[in-house]
């Protein structure tokens, strides 16, 4: 049976659960906040990396494709 | 295990299993916390014996954190180890929230039990030198700039830190203390009423999931904050 009566002790119980409570929220959002900000960060600079090399590489001579494969 | 080092491996073991440890986290936390409030109070300590579902974990973790830290930093200091630093790092912050509560909660829970908020006693002054080792670990590494001078000045502390470890766990034994000694699975002592069993070990397991959660989603963060910098510097120096 749930029991939400803390009488006489409710000023102490409570505040110890709330806080905890809180704690843990603004640890876990925190966690994933920093995560999605630099996943998203990684993977901006990563575009952008693929595609200054493959500006790169349509600047230099090539034999012909047949000769090479398929590019992975 | 040691194919983990490799932070593309750990990269990629972590990915599934990261979300899976934050859903058990949440799903132990409700169960945990439905336990702890349909459980009987105590016939001496009445309703206050409910703090005990969240101060005796968040004091376990916070120990256990900074175990976690001082042994990633030692793999750091001695291998120079990118991935263990990113570990030691990554624990710094939830270990300090798990001490900081248990110093919270205790003291809540101390003052209707011992009439008393605080006492410099062996267990509470060695939790909250702890503590202050943990603020010490995260100050010094974001006071030095060259962050790989930081990181081995930090890794350092966290090792000397660690020698608080066994006095936390033992200042109930070695010393005249106002708390009271380890009763869980301790032999001979009178131990935690079964009744209280099933909340207890909920909430305990259910704290060290969500660390375990925090701590790799921070080391995966970690991984990628490093990979940006590195990716920003390349870009820089081709500019």
């Amino acid at each position: 049976m749930l029991d939400l009566d803390m009488t006489p002790y409710a000023a102490f119980v409570w505040p110890a659960w709330g806080v905890s409570a809180l704690v843990l929220a603004a640890l876990a959002a925190r966690a994933v906040i920093a995560s999605r900000k630099w996943k998203r960060e990684l993977e901006r600079l990563e575009k952008d990396q693929s595609a200054t090399s493959d500006a790169a590489d349509s600047n230099r001579p090539q034999v012909a494709q047949s000769a090479v494969g398929p590019k992975e | 295990m040691f194919g983990l080092a490799n932070p593309e491996r750990f990269m990629r073991f972590t990915r599934p299993v990261t979300p899976g440890l934050w859903a058990l986290a949440v799903a132990l936390l409700a169960v945990g916390t439905w336990l702890s409030f349909t459980a009987p109070e105590d016939y001496q300590q009445g309703d206050t014996v409910r703090i005990m579902f969240v101060h005796v974990p968040a004091a376990t973790l916070g120990l256990m954190a900074y175990a976690a830290l001082g042994i990633s930093s030692f793999f750091a200091l001695v291998f120079r180890h990118a991935l263990a630093d990113a570990a030691a790092r990554a624990a710094a912050l939830p270990g300090a929230a798990f001490t900081a509560l248990a110093l919270f909660t205790g003291s809540l829970w101390g003052q209707p039990m011992w009439g008393t908020w605080w006492v410099w006693d062996a267990r509470l002054t060695s939790v909250l030198v702890l503590f202050l080792f943990y603020l010490g670990y995260m100050a010094l590494r974001a006071s030095i700039d060259d962050e790989q001078k930081g990181a081995r000045a930090a890794a350092v502390l966290g090792l000397v830190g660690l020698i608080n470890l066994p006095i936390v766990k033992f200042s109930v034994d070695w010393w005249n203390t106002l708390h009271q000694p380890a009763s869980f699975l301790t032999p001979g002592s009178s131990g935690l009423d079964p009744v209280y069993l099933p909340p207890f070990l909920t909430m305990l397991a259910a704290y060290g999931v969500l660390f375990s959660a925090l701590w790799l989603t921070a080391i995966r963060t970690e991984v990628r904050r490093r990979r940006v910098l590195t990716l920003r510097a390349r870009k820089a120096l081709e500019a």
